[in-house]
Parts: C-alpha cells; structure tokens; sequence
C-alpha cells in the first residue's frame, strides 16, 4: 500500500490539472519523481513542488494499491481523478471542474463541495461528494450525446442544473436537493433524489428510472401519470411508502419511470 | 536560387508513364526541371516511393458548413488533439478538423492540392477566410449552381449563352475554380419542406428539372471551355434503388461535346458509392455498383470519384438539405440545417459508421467493389467526400483495401464487417489489387486530368515541384500482404515537397506556409457579363439579405498568383 500526501502550501488562480496524477500513471512514482514532476497550469507547466509539500510512504505495486490525499483545499485544481482506473483519492477540501470525469474504476472522495462536470462520462467507480456539486455532474461532454454509463455518484449535499445528462447506465444519489433537468435525454440508469427538485426532471428521457422523495415543485407535460403505487422497488432498491408513478417522456415516446414521493407531491395529484 | 535533386528514388509518374524506374527528379525555383549544376543539394531517396503530391479531388475542409460542424459538435474537436510545437499550432478534431490541423494532416500524407467541394456563393467569403487559416495545401474551391435561381430561370428560358456568362461572372465573384451542382433542383425544393426524385422530377415553381440543369450546366461549362467539367452528385444520393437516377444523370448530357485538351471527361460524377444503391429499401438494399461500372467501362465522357466509407464516427456535412433531413430522421442524432437564400440548403448530421451494422458494411462494400470494377483507373479518383464518408486521415487506408484482396477477404471472413458486405455486393469475388503506379493514378495523375492542372500531378520539367515520398521500397515491398504498413507509410510521408520546400520530413511538419486560393478566370466574356448583371440585378436587390458590394468576395482574400486564366471559345 502506499500513501501519497499532498498538502497545499501556496494558492493559483489560475487553475491546476491533475489528469496526469491518477494511481494509474503514479503508482511506480517515488518522492523524487514528484519532485521532479511539472504540473500543467493555464498554458505552461510548473513544478509540482511550487504548489504541493510531497510525502509519499509505503510501496505499491498496482494501482490498486495507491491512496493519493490532498490534504487541504483543491479548489482550483481541475480534472482530479479523471480517467483514473483504480486506486483512491480523497480531496479534504473542495474540487474543481471534472473531478471524476471519464472515470473508469476506484473511488475519489471529496469532503468539500465539487464544482461542474463533476462525474462527467463516468463509466466505471464509485464517487463520493461530502458537499455539494454544481451543474451538469455525472453528464455528457458538452455536445456529446452519450453521458454517464456506469459507477456510482454519490452527492451528500445539493445538485445543481441538468444533473445526469444523456445518462445511459450507473447510478446518481443525491441526498440533498436538485436544480432543474436533472435525468434530461437520460436512456437508462438511476437517479435517486432525496431533497426538493426545482421543476422539469426527465426532460426528453426515453428510458432508466428517477426517483424524488422530496417536493416536485413543476413537472414536465410529456409525463403520464400511472396511478399511484405503493412500497416500489427500482434497480433492486426498495422504497417504502407511497409513490405516483409517471412514464415519460412521451414527446419522444420515453418509456422512463418517473416516482415522486405521494406525500410530499399532493399538489401533483 | 537553390537547386535540389532527390536521388535514386523509385518514381511512379502515370502521366510521363514512369512506372517504378529509379530516376532522380530535380527541381530548383519551385519548379521541377531537367537537369541541375553540380551544386545541387542532394536529398538521398534511395529506393523509396517517389510520386508527384497528391491531388484530392473532393473533399470538405474550409467553409461555413465546417464551422458549423465544429460549433456543434466541440465532442469531436477533442479527439486528435495534438499539443503546439515550436513549428505548428495546436491540433484539434477528428472528422472536422480545426483550420491547421486540416493543412498539417494532408501535408503529412503527402498531398498538395486540395479541393473544397461546395462553396454557396454566399459563403464563399468564409470559404475563403477559412483557405487562409489553412497552411500548406493549395485549395480549388468548387461554386456551387445547381439550386441558383438565375440558373433556373436562364436554363427555363434555353439561354445557354447568357447562362455561361452568369457561371463566368459568379466564378470570379466568389473566385471560384469550377461548377458544382447538389441535388440538382432537389436543394430547391427543399424550400418548401420537399425533395425531387429521379432527373424529371420537377423543382416546385421554377417547373425546371434536374435533367435541364444539368445539361443547361454541361453546356455552359463547355462553351466556356473551363479546365474542369460539371462535377455533379446527383440527385437522390443514399436512397436504396438509387442506381438508375444516377446512371440517367450522366447519359442525359452524354452528347454535349468537351470543350478542353487536358481533361477527357465533360461530367464527374462525385461520392459515388453514396448513389449505387438497388432495392427499394434499407431491408431489401443490395449493391448497384455493377451496373454503374458498366456504364462507366462503356463510356469515356464521365470520371468519378469513390466517396469510400472508412467505418468510422464522422459528421455528413452536404448542401443536399431534404437528403440531411433523411439522415436525421434514421439516426435521431443532432441536426443543422441552413437555408442558403436563393442558392442551396445544407445540412450537417453527426454518422457512426459501424462495422457491426449490416447497411454500413454494404456501402464499405460498394466503394470498394466501384473502384475495383471500373477497368480504367484514370476515370477513378480517391475520395471518402471527407468527412462523409470518412475522415481524409482515412486515405492510406482505403489504398491498403485496394491493394490487398487479402487484407479484404480477412475483413470478410473474421467480421469486421456484417456479412452484408460479402452477400449483397460482388466484393468478394474481386481478386484485382491496386499496384503503387494505379494508387499513383487515382491519387494524383487521374485527378491532374480531372481538373485541368496541367502543372500539377505530375513530375514534368516546368510543373510545380510539388513532390511526395514515401518510407515503402516498392521493389522488395509486397502491399498486398502488408495493408497495415501501406496504410502507416502513405499516413507519415518522408518528404512531402511543395512550390519546392520541404514542408514535411519522416512524417512530422517542419515547416509551414500559406495555402493559395487556386481559381479560374475566363476571357473573353466580359461583355456578356456585364449586360447579365444588369438583367439580374434587380432580382438580386429584391431578394438576397446583403448588397451586391458585400457580396462580392474581394481581391484582398486571395493572392492572384494562382489564377487559371480560360480563354473562352463562344
């Protein structure tokens, strides 16, 4: 097992990218090579050690085998953990944009808020978010019709707009609330949500289930209601009490299951 | 004054008729010469593969439909990309490569002219703009005429003559090299939601059809003696049972007499894979290659390029709108439509060409299995319509299918391809191979002819010294049985020379220069010119968006030093 600490020592404001510090690439990396390392920032490259104190202990033979920690605030530092196959990060601050993205495999922990495209085109892992995320978490890329397709996402605090865009697999909990469009062009895959939802989710989804345990406050036209269905059990998940049940969206002849929770959706009713 | 001389070379040049002799060429002054002091700075090719630079007959690479294709889809501008270097810029996007990219990645394969297929003349400004962001290839832009409404109107009214001195004016207004025609009548119609099928289809209101464009077109073309012919996709492109509209096309104007010394052709028919379809539905599709390649076999007046599918995700991009809507409605990915005032309407849809899919694997078939039944490879041009049908990084590696039946066979037998494309097309039972002096054909002496360049394509003492060689020694070098290696020599020249500078070594640009706007401008015809403008003025001012002095692309866009002059025979 090794341990690879990084503790912020000096603040860019132009942001940092990390792509190149996944357990894939770093597992072989002794202190020096850190050392050694330039870190892409804006258009250049910088050292490493300009922005980072470095402490590396134990051996790994595999990425499996790394923990990589950014002991403080990461907030501008882009892409952590993107792409990355295997092994852990844990980010003891904030994150910046694509924390997670294009990830195929370990898990990445923030214990801050994430900013946008945080799970972009996740295929694979588990992602946890202690605080909050910004739009378009667990999407597409932009323009790109084929998003999020497998791992897990998980969101402590609240999401913001068009969570999960053009979802095809995988599984997003937010247990906080959530902007509007959240499932928009969704094809298949879980959405849970356990706070309040603005307005408009599953907008032009064909497929794949979303579940809202808070308030709804405005659904979209192209949602049928199925009548109301108690104790659900979606994606092997069981949820206990009441729930109207919607297919939609039938603008695009969806046959996505919508279920906001009866009690706190009377309005809806 | 610096003299070069590539020495000991195996030198493929179809128009001297070298086949593979070892022969040095030498140029000085950016022009290829006869003989040169003993000064000469010697490049030492020793039995490697000397050809002239390529020349590709079809290609979409600079315009406002490029622009689109790449404001909507940023998804694509992410694959290919390539960091700066102290030499080039930063490369970005797979089938609609940014601006450098697309000059670097030909020059890479060795090419050095380019041309642009479709230019609305009211985009050509952008057109133009986007040739100088492009470095190291020289770009003929193709004017497009065949949804204009003056052209209806002179073709309705049987006036050939005041129709050609339209074409002559609108070329050097959008300083066009020659005519394209889309969808003939079909663009039109487009208009009022519809489209045209087979050339006696009429377009709504102008009651004029394609069979009169075209030949109206022919006529004009001929009369004004231009050094390439109509270049024509027909109409109905990528419907099943397409094959009968797009054999009439080319014998409706089969008696329209040439009117030019270099080229032998008065028709080239474009993309042509797109438009050998039989059946009646995508279900029932088989392969029209056979009847086509008859056709062609019999008949000398007509060339065509192939429009190969490459079995890669691209993005279609055409000013044949209603065919776009098509598209659209089968794949129910993103569109972009455009409406072109009274001159065309395009339209863009992203394409994933699959291997797995049964339709897709036939028009891989089809492209192939044109190229390998038409007899004479000078009536062949290489194209995939990049990026249609495919990226044009995909060249090297339709030359490696043609070169190989076995690499074919392979793709056939452990399905790579759906088994359509052995059951609904004749592929599998075509054993002929492309040799390097037939890829020398229909990559650059074909194409020289095609298009009138007669400095161009070819390694004659006088024409530029635009060179390409190639790290394959075709002496100990068997290309039927080693495509991945064709493929990976024709991607990554040793020396790609062009107007005499060494722009590319060991397939990496070492140095970059400025594209020039190739063109034509006839004489001859300026009085003509001039009384049609005034007759078509006010129709001009009454229906387009912009004055006629904007819409002029003016002489500051484009160096005059490649103009094709044409003295017009009336």
């Amino acid at each position: 097992m090794k341990q690879i600490t990084l503790t912020p020592t000096k603040f860019s404001s132009i942001a940092l990218e990390f792509d190149e510090l996944i357990p894939d690439e770093i597992y072989g990396w002794s202190k020096a090579d850190f050392e050694k390392y330039e870190v892409p920032v804006g258009n250049t490259r910088f050292p490493l050690t300009d922005y980072f104190d470095i402490e590396v202990e134990g051996e790994a033979q595999s990425p499996e085998e790394v923990q990589m920690i950014i002991d403080g605030d990461a907030g501008r530092v882009k892409y952590i953990g993107c792409k990355m196959g295997a092994g852990e990060i844990i980010v003891n601050g904030d994150a910046d944009l694509h924390a997670g993205a294009e990830m195929e495999g370990g898990s990445l922990t923030v214990n801050g808020n994430a900013e946008s495209y945080c799970g972009r085109e996740m295929r694979g892992g588990e992602i946890t978010i202690k605080g909050n995320v910004r739009e378009y978490a667990g999407t597409s890329y932009i323009g790109e019709w084929r998003g999020m397709s497998g791992g897990k996402l998980t969101i402590h605090g609240n999401a913001g707009k068009q969570l999960a865009d053009a979802m095809s697999g995988g599984e997003i909990h937010v247990m906080g609330n959530c902007d509007i469009l959240a499932g928009i062009h969704m094809t298949k895959g879980f959405i849970q949500i356990d706070g309040d939802v603005t307005r408009w989710p599953g907008g032009q989804m064909k497929n794949g289930a979303i579940v809202i345990n808070g308030r709804l406050d405005r659904l979209l036209e192209g949602f049928e209601p199925e009548g109301i269905v108690a104790d659900p059990v979606v994606e092997g998940k069981e949820f206990t009490g009441k729930y109207i049940k919607y297919i939609g969206d039938i603008g695009v002849s969806g046959k996505g299951t919508l279920l906001l929770n009866a009690e706190k959706n009377r309005h809806h009713l | 004054m610096v003299e070069y001389i590539l020495k000991n070379g195996i030198v493929y040049d179809p128009i001297n008729e070298i086949n593979g002799e070892k022969k040095d060429v030498m140029f000085m002054d950016g022009k290829i010469v006869n003989s040169v002091s003993d000064d000469a700075k010697v490049i030492d090719v020793t039995d490697k593969l000397v050809m002239p630079a390529g020349i590709d007959v079809h290609c979409h690479l600079a315009g406002p439909k490029l622009c689109v294709g790449r404001l909507y889809r940023p998804e694509d501008e992410r694959r290919g990309v390539k960091p700066k270097t102290d030499i080039t810029r930063a490369e970005t996007g797979f089938s609609i490569p940014s601006c450098p990219a697309t000059g670097y990645r030909f020059s890479r394969m060795g090419y050095g002219t380019v041309v642009e297929a479709a230019v609305p003349p009211l985009e050509a400004k952008h057109t133009h703009e986007e040739i100088i962001a492009i470095p190291n290839i020289d770009i003929p832009p193709l004017t497009l005429f065949g949804n204009n409404w003056f052209v209806m109107q002179f073709v309705k009214e049987g006036n050939i003559e005041d129709l050609a001195a339209f074409v002559s004016a609108w070329l050097k207004i959008t300083k066009g090299y020659g005519v394209k025609l889309v969808n003939p009548c079909g663009s039109e119609a487009w208009g009022w939601g519809m489209n045209v099928h087979g050339i006696d289809d009429p377009a709504p209101y102008w009651d004029v059809t394609a069979r009169e464009v075209i030949r109206g077109l022919a006529q004009a073309n001929e009369m004004l003696g231009l050094p390439h012919s109509i270049h024509v996709h027909p109409n109905d492109l990528g419907h099943p049972g397409n094959f009968p509209t797009t054999i009439n096309s080319i014998d409706c104007m089969k008696d329209i007499e040439k009117n030019s010394e270099y080229r032998n052709q008065t028709i080239h028919l474009t993309h042509a894979q797109f438009h050998c379809y039989d059946g009646t539905s995508w279900r029932d599709v088989t392969s029209g290659a056979q009847p086509v390649a008859d056709y062609i076999n019999k008949n000398d007046h007509v060339t065509m390029d192939l429009g190969a599918v490459t079995l890669d995700e691209t993005t279609t991009m055409t000013a044949d709108g209603p065919m776009e809507y098509d598209l659209y409605e089968l794949t129910g990915l993103k569109w972009a439509n455009k409406d072109i005032e009274l001159e065309t309407a395009s339209g863009l849809v992203p394409f994933i060409y699959s291997g797995r899919n049964p339709v897709h694997s036939l028009q891989w078939a089809i492209g192939l299995e044109l190229a390998l039944s038409i007899e004479n490879p000078w009536q062949v041009a290489l194209t995939t319509d990049s990026p249609n049908a495919g990226p044009f990084i995909r060249y090297p590696r339709v030359m490696s299918w043609l070169m190989s039946y076995q690499r074919r066979t392979e793709m056939m037998d452990n399905k790579e391809v759906h088994a359509w494309a052995g059951r609904k097309s004749a592929l599998g039972t075509l054993d002929r191979e492309y040799d390097f002096y037939d890829i020398a054909t229909i990559t650059r002496a074909g194409p020289s002819k095609i298009y009138g360049f007669e400095d161009r394509g070819n390694l004659s003492a006088g024409s530029i010294a635009d060179i390409a060689v190639y790290d394959l020694e075709p002496n100990s070098f068997d290309p039927s049985r080693n495509a991945a290696a064709v493929e990976k020599a024709f991607s990554n020249a040793l020396y790609t020379i062009k107007d005499g500078e060494i722009l590319v070594k060991d397939g990496e640009v070492v140095k970059v220069v400025s594209s020039k706007h190739v063109r034509t401008e006839v004489q001859g015809f300026e009085e003509e010119e001039k009384r049609v403008l005034e007759q078509i003025m006010p129709t001009f001012n009454r229906y387009y968006t912009v004055k006629f002095e904007n819409y002029i692309v003016h002489d500051h866009y484009a160096e005059p030093s490649s103009i094709y002059k044409v003295n017009a025979s009336k």
